[in-house]
């Protein structure tokens, strides 16, 4: 059975100068202070308002798989650099820069 | 021949229009190169007024409010309080209040006429109507909502809007919420190229707050945008739900 852990990210790419975000507050979920980096294959992407989320399965250094969630910027503030609801998807590989999640659950 | 002269010029000053009030209409995005607040409208904050921080992409964590000084029950409250609550369908699309909502770096449209002017704000797709006929606010018990009621009068350059019957909401994001007696006061001006508008937002709250928060904020005008829909998908609330159960 694949194991399901689950640890929030945030795309760091979505947090520049023309970050912004919702009523969902990052500072009491994400810590800015710890620098994620995760590669993997794009399972679902979810491209509406609060947040979008991106789900993908992340091979670790010990060959096994794990589910990742990662929550982008607010997708009203992403259409306005181009985004749309086809910008990434399933099966896609990509690689994802963001805060980890505070209560460090993996 | 000089007296007709004399009532001539005096009738064509009688006549001649007052000076237009600023014009904010427009579509105002949040200023990430904001400038340092003109020191004279800081000096119209009233005594026992902290700034707190938390304007645009910044956010206060858990048990931060600024400077704030909150009354021990909202104290409690705020401590009590958990993120994963607000994870919920019921409450993760619960927009906010006008008070909190301000400070964000959504944009809002402006829309004036000399008797009401509309804020029309991207975040959760509010709309915020400024009565400036001069009427004034409802009784106490009137109904309250999350815009509040608000009237607005020019004040030279600078437009003051007045705003009470706001609905209990949250003040900083992280479980400070404010009572309905909440009142705000915003002040705003534009600059004289008319590119940049600044606002200093003001409010107290003495069932929860012993003294009073103040926010300034600064837009940049960027001509031919406009507002886009918001529509808060409450099925976000299903990603933390799913991860809660996954780490089970």
């Amino acid at each position: 059975m694949r194991a399901s852990p689950l640890l929030f990210a945030f795309i760091a790419a979505g947090l520049s100068a023309g970050a912004a975000q919702a009523h969902h507050s990052f500072a009491v979920y994400f810590d800015p202070g710890k620098d994620v980096t995760i590669t993997g294959k794009v399972t679902a992407f979810r491209f509406t308002n609060p947040h979008g989320t991106i789900v993908l399965d992340v091979v670790d250094d010990q060959g096994r798989t794990r589910e990742w969630r990662a929550e982008t910027n607010a997708p009203v503030v992403l259409q306005r650099r181009g985004w749309t609801r086809s910008s990434i998807k399933a099966g896609e590989v990509i690689t994802i820069d963001g805060w980890a999640s505070r209560d460090g659950k993996p | 021949m000089r007296l007709a002269v004399m009532l001539a010029a005096a009738a064509l000053a009688i006549a001649a229009p007052a000076t237009a009030e600023p014009n904010l209409e427009g579509f105002w995005n949040l200023a990430f190169d904001a400038t340092e607040p003109p020191a004279d409208m800081l000096a119209k904050l009233p005594p026992d007024t902290v700034v707190i921080e938390d304007t645009g992409v910044v956010e206060f964590p858990e048990n931060e409010y600024g400077g704030l000084r909150l009354k021990p029950a909202a104290l409690a409250k705020a401590q009590a309080w958990k993120p994963e609550d607000e994870m919920d369908l019921s409450r993760v699309c619960l927009p906010p209040s006008i008070v909190y909502a301000i400070q964000g770096p959504f944009p809002f449209e402006v829309h004036q006429t000399p008797e009401l002017i509309v804020l029309k704000y991207e975040y959760f797709d509010q709309v915020r109507l400024v009565h400036m006929d001069g009427r004034d606010h409802p009784p106490a018990d009137a109904p309250h909502s999350k815009m509040g009621h608000s009237t607005g009068r020019w004040d030279g350059d600078e437009l003051v809007i007045d705003t009470t019957h706001i609905a209990p909401s949250t003040i900083t994001n992280n479980g400070l919420d404010h009572s309905g007696s909440i009142h705000m006061v915003e002040r705003y001006r534009l600059s004289p190229d008319g590119n940049r508008l600044t606002a200093i937002q003001w409010f107290e709250d003495p069932e929860v707050l012993d003294n009073a928060g103040a926010r300034v904020i600064e837009w940049t005008k960027r001509p031919g945008e406009y507002v886009y829909p918001y529509e808060c998908d409450p099925a976000f609330a299903l990603e933390y739900q799913e991860a809660g159960q996954a780490r089970e």
